[in-house]
This record gives C-alpha cells, sequence and structure tokens, in this order.
C-alpha cells in the first residue's frame, strides 16, 4: 500500500512514499539460499565415499603410446578420405559399416568401459562382490545352440529358458595375456562360473552356481575341469527377470577346485554359492577378466523341469506392491472432509462388511435384491440431511464409489 | 538399498523344500520391476515442460564434429551410448556428422541397446522431415527399437 503525500505549499515536489506489506509472508527460504529439490534429494541420499569405496579386483589397462597411436589413427583417416569409392558410397547412403567389425575393434577401446558401465546398472558387482568392481579385459562369445538358431548372451538380453536348456558354446581366446594382448608361451588356465544371485527363494544372498568349469587350458572349454555341469535357469512363476552371470577368471597356475564338486547334482541346497567367498578364498590364485550376462523370466517349459529334474511343486510368487503412504492421523484434521478422513484410517475389511451388509439388508432371500432405481438422481432427500449424506446417498443410489464393488 | 526398491514377493503355493507356507522373497535383480512395469517412474514437475516421465530415455548430442548417442536412466545417468568419434565407429565412416554417419550410429547403437536388455526407450528428440535426425529415429525403429515406453502398472487405489 503506497501512501503518498503531497505538499502543495512548497515550491518543490517531494512526494513522501512509505510502502508497507499487508498479508504477504515469506514462505520458505530466500529462493538464492533455498536449493531446489533435485539438491535436497541428493543430500537427502547422499553416500559415504569412503564407506562405498569399490576396489578394483580386475586386470589394469595397458597404456600405449598416445602418440603412437594418434599417428596410426590419422593416417588411416588420412587414407579413407582420399578413398573415392567410399566418399561416393557415403554420399549416397549406400555405406554401411561392419557391426562385427565394430565389436571387434571396440573390444580393445570403449567396450570394456561401457560393459562395466552396464553391469554397474544391472547391479551385478554389488550383488557378487559387494565391494569390488573390474572391468572386463577379455571379451568372451557365448551361445547358446538352440535347433539351428545361434543365441547368443551379451550383457543383459532376455534369454528364455527354453533356449538356455543345454550348456552353451564359450569361446574367448586364451592364449592372450588379458593386459598385453601378447601371445603366451605357456598354458594358461581360467576358470568359468555362472552364478544367479536371483534365485534364492528363501531370500538369502547367496547365488546359485549354474556351471562351474575350472582349469580350463588356453580357452578350450572341453578340456576343462567341470566341478559343476550345467543347469540350466529356472526362474520361479511371477518372480520376473532374473540375471545369469558369467564371469571369467584366469588362474596364476593349475588350482585343484575338487573338494568344491557337487555330489548330488540335482538338489538345490549344494549349489547354494556365494561368489564373494569363493572370490576371497582364492584371491591370490585368480583373477576376473570376463563378464557377461542375460536375464530370465518363467515359461511354460518349466513345469516339466521342476516336476521331473528337481522333484519340487512349482513355486508360484505374485508381487506385492508397497502400500500406499498415509500420513499419521491427526487429531483435529483441519480442511478435510471428516467421513472420508477417518474412513483412511479404519480397517479396510470392516468397510467392505459395512457396505455388504448395506447391500445384503435390501436383498430379499426369495426374491433377490431389490428392482434398481429407474431415475436415481430425482429422489427426495430428507429434511435436514446434510451435504455430505446427500452426497453419500447419490453415490449409494448410482452405484459410484466403494458401492460399485457391490453392485451387480 | 531402501524397501521400495526392493522387491517383496509372496509365495502363494509352498515348495516342497521350504519349511513355511507363506514366504516372501526378493527378486534383487535393480532393473526386473522396469521389465514388469511395476517399477516407480517419476512423474516431471508440474511447472516443467514434459520430458522427465521415463525409466529410460534416448539423448542425442549432435555437436560440429560428432554425434553421440547414449540412453539415460532416470537414476543412474548414462548406460549405453555409442558415438561416431568412437574409434571402431569413425574408423569405417567417411565423415562423422553426415546422413550416413548418424544411420550407422544407429545400427550399432540399437545392436547395444538389445545386447544390454533395452528395447524400448522414451524419446522426446524430434527430426525435421528429411533431417539426418529423422534418418537416425527410423533406422533405430528399423532395427527393432520401440522409441516409446509401456505406461507403469499401478496397484489399486493409486
Amino acid at each position: 500500500m503506497f501512501v503518498i503525500k503531497n505538499i502543495q505549499n512548497s515550491k518543490k515536489f517531494t512526494p513522501l512514499v512509505v510502502s508497507t506489506r499487508n498479508g504477504h509472508r515469506m514462505r520458505g527460504k530466500a529462493p538464492a539460499i533455498a536449493r531446489n529439490l533435485t539438491q535436497r534429494l541428493e543430500e537427502e541420499f547422499q553416500v559415504d565415499k569412503e564407506i562405498e569405496h569399490q576396489v578394483n579386483i580386475g586386470f589394469p589397462a595397458l597404456r600405449i603410446s598416445r602418440s603412437d597411436k594418434l599417428k596410426e589413427r590419422l593416417a588411416h583417416i588420412k587414407a579413407q578420405r582420399k578413398n573415392p569409392d567410399l566418399e561416393k558410397k557415403s554420399r549416397s547412403g549406400q555405406l554401411f559399416i561392419d557391426l562385427q567389425q565394430v565389436e571387434q575393434d571396440s573390444q580393445n577401446t570403449t567396450a570394456p568401459h561401457n560393459l562395466r558401465l552396464i553391469a554397474e546398472h544391472y547391479g551385478i558387482f554389488r550383488d557378487l562382490f559387494k565391494d569390488a568392481y573390474f572391468v572386463p579385459r577379455i571379451s568372451m562369445d557365448i551361445k547358446y545352440q538352440v535347433e539351428d538358431i545361434e543365441v547368443p548372451v551379451y550383457n543383459g538380453n532376455i534369454i528364455q529358458p527354453s533356449e538356455a536348456k543345454s550348456a552353451p558354446l564359450v569361446n574367448f581366446n586364451g592364449t592372450v595375456d588379458p593386459v598385453t594382448s601378447k601371445m603366451n608361451n605357456e598354458t594358461s588356465y581360467w576358470t568359468l562360473l555362472a552364478t544367479n544371485p536371483d534365485c534364492h527363494l528363501g531370500g538369502g544372498e547367496q547365488e546359485y552356481l549354474h556351471w562351474f568349469v575350472s582349469n580350463i587350458p588356453n580357452g578350450n572349454i572341453a578340456q576343462g575341469e567341470t566341478i559343476a555341469s550345467y543347469i540350466q535357469p529356472f526362474p520361479a512363476k511371477g518372480l520376473g527377470y532374473q540375471r545369469v552371470v558369467f564371469i571369467l577368471y584366469k588362474q596364476n597356475s593349475k588350482i585343484d577346485f575338487s573338494n568344491l564338486k557337487l555330489d548330488n547334482e540335482n538338489t538345490g541346497e549344494e549349489r547354494l554359492f556365494s561368489t564373494r567367498n569363493f572370490y576371497k578364498q582364492f584371491q591370490d590364485e585368480i583373477t576376473p577378466a570376463g563378464l557377461s550376462f542375460f536375464q530370465s523370466a518363467w515359461d511354460k517349459t518349466l513345469t516339466e523341469l521342476y516336476h521331473n529334474v528337481l522333484n519340487m511343486k512349482e513355486p508360484t510368487f505374485a508381487y506385492n506392491h508397497p502400500s500406499p503412504y498415509r500420513a499419521d492421523q491427526q487429531w483435529f484434521p483441519l480442511k478435510k472432509p471428516f467421513n472420508l478422513y477417518m474412513d483412511k484410517y479404519r480397517d479396510e475389511k470392516q468397510i467392505g462388511k459395512e457396505f455388504l451388509e448395506k447391500k445384503l439388508a435390501k436383498t430379499n432371500p426369495f426374491d433377490g435384491p431389490e428392482a434398481p432405481l429407474r431415475y436415481p438422481n430425482a429422489h427426495y432427500y430428507e429434511k435436514n440431511t446434510p451435504s455430505w449424506l446427500q452426497f453419500e446417498l447419490k453415490k449409494e443410489r448410482l452405484g459410484l464409489g466403494r458401492m460399485s464393488k457391490y453392485v451387480d | 538399498m531402501s524397501l521400495s526398491s526392493q522387491i517383496r514377493r509372496k509365495v502363494l503355493q509352498t515348495t516342497k523344500n521350504l519349511s513355511s507356507t507363506d514366504v516372501t522373497t526378493v527378486n534383487r535383480n535393480p532393473r526386473n520391476l522396469e521389465l514388469l512395469q511395476f517399477s516407480y517412474k517419476p512423474s516431471g514437475y508440474h511447472l516443467e515442460k514434459p520430458g522427465r516421465c521415463f525409466w529410460n530415455k534416448l539423448q542425442l548430442n549432435v555437436s560440429g564434429r560428432y554425434v553421440k548417442a547414449a540412453i539415460q536412466h532416470y537414476k543412474s545417468d548414462v548406460v549405453v551410448k555409442a558415438d561416431t568419434s568412437e574409434w571402431a565407429i569413425r574408423k569405417q565412416l567417411f565423415r562423422t556428422t553426415d546422413r550416413t554417419a548418424f544411420v550407422n550410429l544407429a545400427r550399432v547403437f540399437a545392436h547395444r541397446c538389445h545386447a544390454a536388455g533395452i528395447s524400448e526407450m522414451y524419446c522426446d528428440v524430434q527430426g525435421a522431415e528429411g533431417s539426418k535426425v529423422e534418418a537416425f529415429l527410423k533406422t533405430l525403429e528399423e532395427n527393432g527399437i520401440v522409441l516409446s515406453e509401456p505406461e507403469r502398472i499401478k496397484p489399486d487405489g493409486l
């Protein structure tokens, strides 16, 4: 509100301005000081970097001279730019690059880091190693053979259990050193493990062991020592998508894993496994070098497996939605419709029972329910009926709201 | 791990090996709920322009020299990426920003998305008719990427 006082008598015009603010109150902090929602959420879910610190347990990357690499690349680009065929193709939109070649080339550059990124997104390191990670330096070529079709395992793609019935074909270059990429003179030994961190029906943190082959000489899986034979993934019905993770370890030498060998291979509990404990035990002798994983959900073919191979009833699950947020009940809820507010804190079953009783009271056991009103909105409300009750009656007559569940 | 991010499931039928008849188990796969469409999806802010309501979102960054494509996840930032500055891609290209580069980037990116188990994503990138961006989006769709995300399945009463 402005009050302007004009002193007409004086020669100069000197307005006296008095400003006042009425009915306005600053809500919260000033815009420059207050933080926005993103900042506040960030602060609330802050992670302590010292506690959450992750250790790299994999092989380091070899640093190649940058100038050498650049020289080589520049020469290649120069040659490309002088290639008239390539230019013609590129300009006419006929140039389609070789995707397999891209995959192969990126293996030496960006692919290991991208794989680590996506593995972290899928919580692979968190659930298998807890506070360790590695950059997968060795690329594995894993393929399931389904009749004539090959189903490859990448990093998170979805594969049906029916496609993963028998052990996949695994290929990797086991003759080279993961760091220097140079040929080994001696035989190198590898271990391949396939585990599933989401399979524990009791809700524990242990994984399920699907496959364990150790002492693989120079990447030849067939000559490896099978500690646990392959068993296909069998996600329970309704439990959703499970991860099956293949991890390749490089051994420093031949290791005797015979004490881990499974006796009865089909029982569930024998196959409970902990990658973290396994790695802890052998960490001086093995180093993770390769990673690949897929996701799998229940399908029809699993019923037979549960009944005949695993000898158990097929478990079925259903998703339990988290209950919606409900604030604590107030003694004096202001500006709230009292009937709806009170209903919010009552037992759902009791409310349902009351509605059902109301319906049954109007139902004759011999003649059935009363005939529906022809013009439900054209009926008289008794005198002095409060508006909230009128609204409730209206909903009841129209069969809306909660009443809709009990209308025939 | 907060409780809301965990998956709670209830046994309807009991198994032979389990002693209790009513078991709750947790699928620890952090992407499971998104695949089942049960996961929370941010709904954005009331006064902001739309563009926050997604699990995975396509990002296309076109600069003077290179083109970058990435999937942004609402929680964990960039998940899958491909760009023409990568040596593996650039090696085979004539130029890194022409139409061919856009089309080939889309092919590589689509392959990587499928490999990462993400074939549906929210997309607010729009290309003018006949533009390179349109060619990029078209190639993605031709390679089996769906440029929209399914709705979240909400529990009763929400």
